[in-house]
């Protein structure tokens, strides 16, 4: 059987860089998958993207899928005919619904014996016929952040669609989409390339647009565009090549060209981050670094075309990033002209939240709380209060203005212009960290308490007037908050009382303002980001409900346990003692009296006796390890009541007819049960 | 190279959009903050109605204003406002055409759509679209308009404005706006700086420091009543210049700092709900006449669909 290329190629206006190569591959995954239940047996699936269109290109498609085979079961032999050997009801009305004669069924051998039936032949699919329709599920499956519409029609897509390619081989396959119908038609680069260009077949796609001036790959564009950097700078210099930005080049261009060029070296005063600020943000430049890490007054761009004249281009795009640079150096002399301190005090007049008051009284509480916490984050107390009273002030400097990335950074440097102190300075800096998940900590425990002081302001202070992140909004990102919380406990105060250090949150906000239980409404909901946390060290929301099923005093207890469960959560035991915990837990929610302490005297069976001695002995060594955190050892020790456990499930009746046997035995699984919640609740776990 | 003169651009681009089809207006006798505002862009993209324009617009920004000294920013400028309703389809060919007739080679220069999007929250409007980057700078706005007024946009506007100083300093490579050739005479050359120089000045002057602020306030409440009241007697043209007055008003008073952030917002609020009201009635007083200018089918639909919302 004869197997061809398939290609589906979605021509666009320019797509938005940021989200059109994740569209090719959900594009892409769904062509696959649609052939597959299609029956079509495929090679190798690619994907093609630029910012004009997206593609995907599946090798060896069959032209037929195979033909399937199905069985239809009718009545048992055994009942299919009569004792005179005619055919039975069942046997004529099953044949009757196949439409056929019961002559004409087969006899077909199963587990259970011998059936009547048939046995019927599907045809496979031909790929030609099903395309179209595959297609077109695939496209409307992509999804689309932002739908606009175009023209004079009612389609909708992330930019206007302008050609369809599909092809089977060298055969076009009519699909009807957004009003246009496809051909072998595409388009070559904007400039380079002609304006239609027809592919003659399938695979020879990926070659006919590179002579059109089109590198459709987007790993090849990267890779081009990673190798023409480094042509560009000298052997000690270096660019450090930052993900996100070659990610958005490479959707702005399909034939990629670097340009270098550079700028006045005296723009170099100006906070290097600023520099680099304008030049990615804005222009989306890669910047340059020397061997000693400073920046080299240079930046390189990536064009889009092989321009007849070069020197255009570079000349263009340093004079766009002139007037820019000026302006931040403009901006950071002028800000220099006052001090933070009385940069602070015009935080009178910005507005935090309307009920939570301005930043100056965020910044006064953040201070305050950020000092009665120095104590658990082994802080020094007066350089908290020195920074204290600085932190928020370069929101109100022109720079910040400018360049809001910049929050901290300008105020370090500003800072330390004051003649202010190292340590105040990267206090202001790093109390904004970290900035994003996955994002380093505070270096001191004096920034990482005003860090944690101002997550605990923002979320206590939200949650407090009852502005709930729902869903997809949280403008506040309390659940970033929240997860910056949860790591900088971890690094500088894990045994600190989740409670104490929301109370002390919440006592820094005049006593009217806030909702009652907020301490509560927050803590459960940092509880809640527990599992965002640990995501990654392969500890489930499971081991985390069993976990602070029994305790949440503090961020470190429910780590050092949650680490131990996750550990030990799988194995053979684990499996058996969680489902014995709940069987335990559901024994026990059924028991209104109160059991009285176990008598000895009353365990008759050897398993019960048994497992009264092993947990008699277990106890000391679990309390042992329990009082010294170490929850590995305390779950080994728990691991050997497997088999006492199992033991006395398999021998004992609980409930036994003797009232003060049968109390006695729950009293056993009540002592049982408490010994597993030293640690953790590991009913949670069972399946 | 001979490059063009801040005139001739001018007259290129009308030229060149004029044989596109576009009906070339003047500019809006209206100050106003952008070409969109024009009622031949605002109001035009309403209903199902066709339309093509091209004009020039004075743009005043009042808080934009350096008092002359900045070689960038004028509180006073030029746009040149393309409109094609519905877009065609080749509305970026198009575009690039008259970038080449300016004397810009795309093979030379690095032209660019680099996703943009737009939004007028005092109009209401939005659309989707680029900004087009010309070796990194951006020269132009090119957007599909999604909604105005609040209105669903069917057939979709498509728009393009050129920052037409910034493309001229370019063409004429100057540092400062105000070295522009405006254009060459007989008796000499005018600059930009010897047509606006002295305009930035006293603008930046006034809107700054001595614009009436009570006055300013009394007269944004006089343009919301008066447009409120022409909208309920049916005459959305006028109460839609009352529109414009009153978001220049409010521009004005947010230049003077008259305005708190939180009631900037209140603001911007108010002049919407004035530009829905007026874009509803521009609707319904072209649907009387039975929308001329739409094809066919659309304006029967568009008529059928508004008929259905009166009757529920």
């Amino acid at each position: 059987m004869s197997a061809h290329t398939v290609l589906f190629e979605l021509g666009t206006e320019e797509l938005p860089a940021g989200e059109y190569e994740s569209m090719a591959k959900i594009l892409a995954n769904a062509v696959e998958s649609g052939l597959e239940q299609q029956g079509l047996a495929m090679g190798e699936v690619r994907m093609f993207a630029t910012a004009r269109r997206l593609s995907v290109l599946i090798d060896n498609v069959q032209e037929r899928a195979d033909d399937t085979e199905q069985e239809v079961l009718g009545p048992p032999v055994a009942a299919a005919r009569a004792d005179d050997g005619s055919w039975t009801p069942a046997a004529i009305g099953f044949a009757k619904k196949q439409g056929m004669s019961p002559d004409e069924l087969q006899i077909i051998g199963t587990e259970k014996g011998d059936r009547l039936g048939i046995r019927k032949i599907t045809e496979g699919v031909l790929c030609a016929d099903v395309l179209p329709e595959v297609v077109t599920q695939a496209v409307n499956s992509i999804p689309v952040s932002k739908r606009m519409r175009w023209g004079r029609e009612r389609h909708e897509f992330l930019r206007p669609v302008q050609w369809l390619v599909l092809l089977y081989g060298a055969e076009v396959i009519e699909v009807s989409l957004f009003g246009l119908t496809s051909d072998r038609v595409s388009r070559g680069h904007r400039f380079h390339g002609h304006s239609f260009v027809a592919i003659p077949n399938a695979n020879v796609y990926e070659a006919t647009l590179r002579e059109q001036f089109v590198i459709a790959s987007v790993d090849e564009r990267k890779t081009l565009i990673k190798n023409q950097i480094s042509r560009l700078v000298s052997q000690d210099e270096r660019v450090i090549v930052d993900e996100n930005l070659l990610s958005e080049v490479t959707g702005l261009v399909e034939w990629p060209v670097a340009l270098r060029g550079s700028f006045d070296k005296s723009f170099l005063s100006v906070p290097r981050q600023a520099l680099i600020s304008s030049m990615r943000e804005h222009q989306k430049y890669f910047h340059i670094e020397s061997p000693d890490g400073d920046l080299v007054p240079s930046f390189i761009t990536i064009s889009n075309i092989e321009s007849t004249r070069p020197e255009s281009v570079v000349y263009g795009n340093e004079k766009v990033i002139r007037p820019r640079l000026a302006d931040a150096a403009f901006f950071f002399d002028t800000d220099k002209e006052t001090t933070l301190a009385s940069k602070a005090l015009r935080l009178e007049r910005v507005l935090f939240q309307r009920d939570l008051g301005t930043l100056a009284q965020k910044q006064a509480r953040i201070s305050d709380v950020a000092q009665l916490l120095s104590e658990q984050l082994g802080a020094d107390k007066a350089t908290i209060q020195a920074a204290g009273g600085l932190i928020k002030a370069d929101l109100v400097s022109d720079m910040v203005g400018e360049f809001p990335e910049l929050q901290g950074i300008a105020g370090r440097h500003y800072a330390l212009h004051d003649g202010e102190s190292e340590a105040i300075a990267n206090a202001i800096e790093q109390h904004y960290w970290p900035k994003f998940s996955g994002d380093r900590l505070p270096d001191s425990p004096e920034a990482a308490a005003l860090a944690l002081a101002d997550r605990l302001d923002t979320l206590i202070g939200i949650f407090g007037i009852g502005q709930v992140p729902t869903g997809s909004k949280d403008p506040f990102a309390l659940r970033r908050a929240s997860l910056a919380v949860i790591r900088i406990l971890l690094a500088f105060a894990p045994s600190a009382s989740l409670e104490m250090i929301l109370t002390t949150a919440k006592q820094s906000f005049p006593s009217d303002v806030l909702d009652e239980g907020v301490v509560d409404t927050v803590k459960a909901y940092l509880l809640d980001r527990l599992p965002a946390h640990y995501e990654d060290q392969g500890v489930s929301v499971d081991i985390l409900r069993s976990v602070t099923a029994v305790g949440t005093e503090s961020v470190g207890d429910i780590d050092c346990r949650g680490l131990a469960v996750a550990q030990f959560a799988g194995s053979d035991a684990a499996n058996a003692l969680a489902a014995a915990n709940k069987r335990v837990a559901n024994i026990l929610t059924k028991v209104d009296e109160a059991l009285p302490a176990i008598d000895q005297g009353l365990l008759s069976e050897p398993a019960e006796v048994a497992l009264h001695r092993a947990l008699t002995e277990s106890q000391a060594a679990l309390d042992a390890a329990v009082a010294n955190n170490d929850y590995p050892k305390a779950l080994s020790n728990l691991a050997k009541l497997r088999e006492p456990v199992d033991a006395f499930f398999d021998n004992v009746l609980v409930n036994a007819d003797d009232a003060s046997v049968r109390l006695n035995r729950l009293g056993l699984l009540k002592e049982l049960r408490g010994q597993f919640l030293k640690v953790a609740d590991l009913a949670v776990l069972a399946r | 190279m001979g490059s063009l003169t801040f005139q001739e651009l001018i007259l290129e681009l009308q030229s060149f959009w004029g044989e596109n089809g576009c009906v070339i207006l003047q500019p809006l006798d209206l100050e106003v903050g952008a070409g969109t505002f024009h009622p031949a862009t605002f109001l035009k993209a309403l209903g199902p109605e066709n339309w093509n324009s091209a004009y020039v617009q004075p743009s005043r920004r009042p808080q934009d204003g350096r008092y002359g000294d900045n070689p960038n920013r004028l509180q006073h400028y030029y746009q040149f406002q393309v409109v094609m309703k519905p877009s065609p389809a080749d509305f970026q060919e198009r575009y690039l055409d008259s970038l080449r007739r300016l004397g810009l080679d795309p093979l030379e220069h690095d032209v660019r759509f680099v996703e943009d999007n737009w939004e007028s929250p005092t109009l209401g409007a939005w659309g989707l679209g680029w900004e087009v980057w010309l070796n990194g700078m951006e020269v132009s706005q090119f957007t599909y308009f999604q909604q105005a007024g609040g209105l669903e946009c069917l057939p979709v506007t498509g728009e393009i404005t050129y920052g037409i100083e910034r493309l001229a300093m370019y063409l004429q490579d100057v540092d400062s706006v105000y070295d522009l050739v405006w254009s060459k005479t007989p008796t000499g050359t005018i600059t930009y700086g010897d047509v606006f120089h002295q305009n930035e000045v006293e603008m930046s002057t006034f809107n700054f420091q001595q614009a009436d602020v009570d006055h300013l306030f009394a007269y944004f409440e006089f343009c919301e009543k008066e447009a409120e009241r022409l909208v309920s007697l049916e005459l959305p043209l006028p109460a839609y210049e009352f529109v414009m007055k009153a978001s220049h008003t409010f521009n004005l008073l947010d230049a003077r700092h008259a305005i708190s952030v939180t009631e900037r917002q209140r603001y911007i609020l108010r002049v919407r709900t004035l530009a829905r009201l007026t874009a509803q009635g521009y609707v319904a007083s072209r649907a009387k006449v039975g929308f001329p200018l739409a094809d066919k089918d659309l304006a029967e639909a568009a008529l059928k669909a508004l008929a259905e919302e009166s009757a529920t």
